[in-house]
């Protein structure tokens, strides 16, 4: 049982939901309620890791921040150590190959709210600001959980895109899904075993812990 | 001048071209058919909505000036508005959607005052339930007592009573009638129900493609419509042209030549001798000559001719007299249902009716090409 | 009850603004940094990795340095090294990786070869194949429709991949056996697929057939040394290799190491079969 790559596992999925949480919420806000040309185009372009294959995705963010990229060498620079291989690196990559599963949920969370009652918020005297904490976030909430989820969840099953940009480096970017494979190909398929089943159950708890607890909410707004 | 004076001009993207004016304690029903934008209209006083070019004021404050680039925002307008669908917070309950407007007040003023004004709305003992479990008349005070929390310059109300059950109505007709006594602000009600304009609305403002056809008091404009557009809008159905034959001011007359019947009307000096005009009668004003209770108004404008339709709605039997047998002049009246069947109304059966002459009002005719389409009033 | 959670998020949503800050306070307290201070990073072509496993142990034994393995195909690995991935020793399977990158003044000379590579067909048991050296019985199967699937490391980047398209080139076995074969990453997940019920076998590294994990899962014979180019098995130091890389670098070729080396199947360089 790695334990180190299931906390690097861990660790990658809570801060790319960290980190996702604010772009998601903006962007899915902004994308829900603004309307601007070439919208069509935007929504794709957040869409795209979802249709990509994973060393298609992997070769151009190798492409785009590898060390002879000017992001790459620019963080060589300032930290020591290449972008790649790096547990930066794999958060970097899992940042944006979970762009869709942040972005999508949450666009649809806030769309789903009337534009009446922004409008009955407005009209009570509430500030734009006010608005987004206490009616639209409160409602939006189903869509940011989602997103938190799938995101947490699709970062700690993420492969292909981990191997190409993180190598299998333990302590660095060897996470769980890495190291299963690892002991598949080394004939230990008892630890094989036992860390995806260990895996299998983290999901499958994550997931209906957080469904219950959007169905309370759901209940609550009646 | 106090109250509400509103002014909006539009090309694209919708167009609009209207100005009114609703002083305090009355009610103006902007009323149309939809898209014919008086929500757009209604927004834009709320400050929803930015016209082109505008001007809205209330009490001297103005919430809108194109000319001079003023735009209050609607969080700092005055405006109490009552969506169509009530728009109440699903996640808050009655007591939060009325609080919600009263933040400026402290927390522990805030649920007193909520609570109070909740009470005025004949709401007291609901506070605590979320929208969900409230019904659709109950949802819709929650609404109101929202909008009346901040002590709104303006109370806008959009189709409030278009969601309800008609007993239901009926009841928050009579209640809005009694309040708005109390409620010393313009208030602006939209509606496509010209008969809850008759009955709410001191004033009315009819719109149709985002224009003012007409302004004035709602029996006027059902009455005596400003034009044939008008008149369709508010339901008209006996709209006919006719050509005027003699004009007799002094006798305080007009005679009309109706496809060969000589009609006299109240005088309507604006037209000359030998013009075409418009013109309608209110089905309510076409009085049949009895079989059972002969009248002395039969002289006055008699027609006759078949029944083509007979329809009864209730107490009400509503018939469509084909004037002289032609189907293209068709006249619409109502009789109540003992009546009908006292003088055997049916269809096929012989009928004269009397065109009250007070009753008659003339128009502009329709442009031509839109007479080849309408001819048929319908 | 759950209030707190909107304005939790408002609170995330303001410390979003301090993301840069905070991305770089994950870089410094990360625990695990490949720098010479750390357990030195170790790269090993995929056959060799068990050897090293037993040799790492050994040299933590004695000196209590940990040394941290990251396995693959060496054709994989030393790409990743002119990417500049913090490994500070690698293991190849083949020198022409190691040449490579000496030319490219990425690694402290050449390096010293370690063993000598040698490639065994291997059949799973009830597979139809047997396990013969020669690859007569291969040959024999390929037409008789006995073989289905043969698995072999990728040609491409993994050097037991090359040996063993040498070798079926050299039996003539090589167009013939083409539609039928599965690639695998490298070798050891070549002998993944070959030992498994979804090929009926496949040519491996030698030291991986030794394995007993692998070697009970069927029956293996060695292909003569002559049917491919020679594989030198080559480890170099990498350029700024750290003093505990360069121990374990010189801890790996005196014979404790040599020693288990053999053990798993690894030849002294220079020795014939």
């Amino acid at each position: 049982m790695d334990w180190i790559a299931l906390w690097l596992s861990l660790r990658l999925g809570a801060f790319t939901v960290l980190f996702l949480l604010p772009v998601g919420i903006i962007a899915g806000r902004f994308l829900a309620y603004t309307n601007f040309p070439g919208k069509g185009f935007a929504e794709a372009l957040v869409a795209l890791p979802l249709v990509l294959p994973p060393t298609v995705f992997g070769y151009y963010l190798l492409v785009l921040f590898g060390t002879a990229s000017p992001i790459g060498s620019a963080w060589q620079a300032l930290s020591g150590k290449p972008l790649v291989f790096s547990f930066e690196g794999l958060l970097l990559a899992s940042l944006v190959f979970n762009l869709p599963f942040a972005i999508l949920p949450m666009q649809r969370g806030f769309e789903s709210i009337p534009r009446e009652l922004r409008d009955a918020g407005a009209s009570c005297g509430m500030p734009p600001w006010r608005i987004f904490r206490r009616v639209e976030l409160p409602l939006a909430w189903p869509g940011i959980l989602t997103a938190s989820v799938l995101s947490f969840a699709h970062t700690l099953g993420e492969f292909g895109v981990v191997l190409m940009v993180g190598g299998n480096i333990p302590g660095e970017t060897k996470t769980i899904a890495v190291a299963i494979y690892d002991r598949v190909q080394a004939f230990d398929t008892a630890s094989a075993g036992r860390m995806s089943a260990i895996l299998l159950l983290i999901s499958a708890v994550t997931i209906t812990l957080t469904f219950a607890l959007s169905r309370q909410m759901g209940r609550r707004s009646g | 001048m106090s109250g509400l004076k509103v002014e909006v001009h539009q090309e694209a993207p919708i167009p609009l071209a209207a100005e009114f004016y609703c002083a305090p304690g009355e009610v103006l029903a902007l009323v149309g058919p939809s898209g014919s934008g008086k929500t757009t209209i209604l927004r834009t006083i709320a400050g929803l909505y930015r016209p082109r070019k505008g001007r809205v004021s209330v009490d001297h404050e103005v919430w809108l000036d194109t000319d001079a680039g003023i735009m209050v925002p609607p969080h700092r307008r005055a405006a109490g508005i009552v969506f169509q669908s009530y728009a109440l917070f699903p996640h808050m309950t009655a007591i939060g959607n009325v609080g919600a407007a009263l933040e400026h007040l402290p927390a522990s003023h805030r649920k007193k005052r909520a609570a109070e004004i909740l009470q005025m709305v004949n709401l007291r003992g609901l506070e605590d339930r979320r929208p969900a479990d409230l019904s659709g008349g109950q949802q819709q005070r929650v609404a109101v007592a929202r909008a009346l929390a901040r002590q709104p310059k303006a109370l806008l109300l959009d189709e409030p009573f278009s969601a309800v059950d008609s007993a239901t109505r009926e009841r928050l007709y009579q209640e809005l009638a009694s309040m708005r006594r109390r409620l010393s602000m313009p208030v602006v009600l939209v509606t496509h129900d010209l008969t809850e304009a008759l009955m709410l609305a001191d004033n009315l403002c009819l719109l149709h493609h985002g224009r003012s056809l007409q302004y004035g008091r709602p029996l006027d404009v059902l009455e005596r419509p400003a034009s044939v557009e008008a008149a369709r809008l508010v339901g008209q159905r006996n709209i006919f042209s006719a050509t005027v034959v003699e004009q007799r001011p002094e006798f305080g007359f007009t005679i009309l030549d109706w496809e060969g019947h000589r009609l006299e009307t109240a005088a309507a000096p604006v037209f000359r001798s030998g013009d075409s005009v418009a013109w309608l009668v209110p089905p309510s004003k076409v009085l049949l000559h009895r079989r059972d209770r002969p009248s002395r108004g039969t002289s006055e404008n008699p027609v006759s001719g078949v029944i083509a339709q007979h329809i009864l709605l209730g107490d009400t039997a509503v018939s469509v007299l084909h004037v002289d047998g032609r189907d293209d002049r068709r006249i619409t009246f109502q009789v109540p249902a003992h009546v009908a069947e006292r003088n055997r109304l049916g269809v096929g059966e012989k009928a004269s009716v009397s065109l009250l002459a007070s009753a008659i009002h003339l128009m502009k005719p329709e442009p031509e090409e839109q007479r080849t389409l309408n001819d048929r009033n319908c | 009850m759950y209030q707190f959670i909107p304005a939790l998020l408002h609170i995330l949503i303001r410390a979003g603004r301090v993301m840069p800050a905070v991305f770089a306070v994950t870089v410094s307290a990360h625990p695990a940094q490949a720098g010479p201070g750390n357990a030195p990073l170790v790269a090993a072509a995929a056959n060799v990795q068990f050897a090293l496993e037993e040799i790492a142990d050994a040299f933590h034994a004695e000196t209590g340095i940990r040394i941290r393995l990251s396995p693959g195909s060496s054709g994989n690995l030393s790409r990743q090294i002119r990417q500049g991935a913090p490994y500070q020793l690698f293991l190849s399977a083949d020198e022409r990786y190691v040449k490579e990158l000496a030319r490219e003044g990425l690694t402290e000379g050449d390096g010293v070869i370690y063993s000598l590579g040698r490639i065994v067909i291997i059949v799973p048991h009830g597979s139809p194949l047997k396990a013969d050296g020669t690859l007569e019985d291969l040959r024999a199967a390929l037409t008789g429709g006995r073989l289905k699937k043969f698995a072999i490391a990728n040609p491409e980047h993994a050097p037991y991949g090359q040996r063993a398209e040498q070798a079926l080139r050299h039996a003539g076995l090589w167009h013939g056996i083409r539609p039928h074969l599965v690639f695998g990453e490298n070798v050891a997940q070549a002998a993944q697929f070959a030992t498994s019920s979804n090929a009926e076998g496949g040519i491996i590294a030698y030291s991986l057939a030794r394995l007993p994990a692998v070697s009970r899962l069927g029956a293996f014979a060695l292909i003569p040394a002559g049917w491919h180019r020679p594989l030198h098995q080559r480890m170099v130091l990498v350029k700024g290799a750290g003093p505990d890389a360069r121990r374990f670098y010189e801890f790996l070729q005196q014979s404790p190491a040599l020693a288990v080396f053999r053990k798993y199947g690894f030849e002294a360089p220079g020795k014939p079969d």
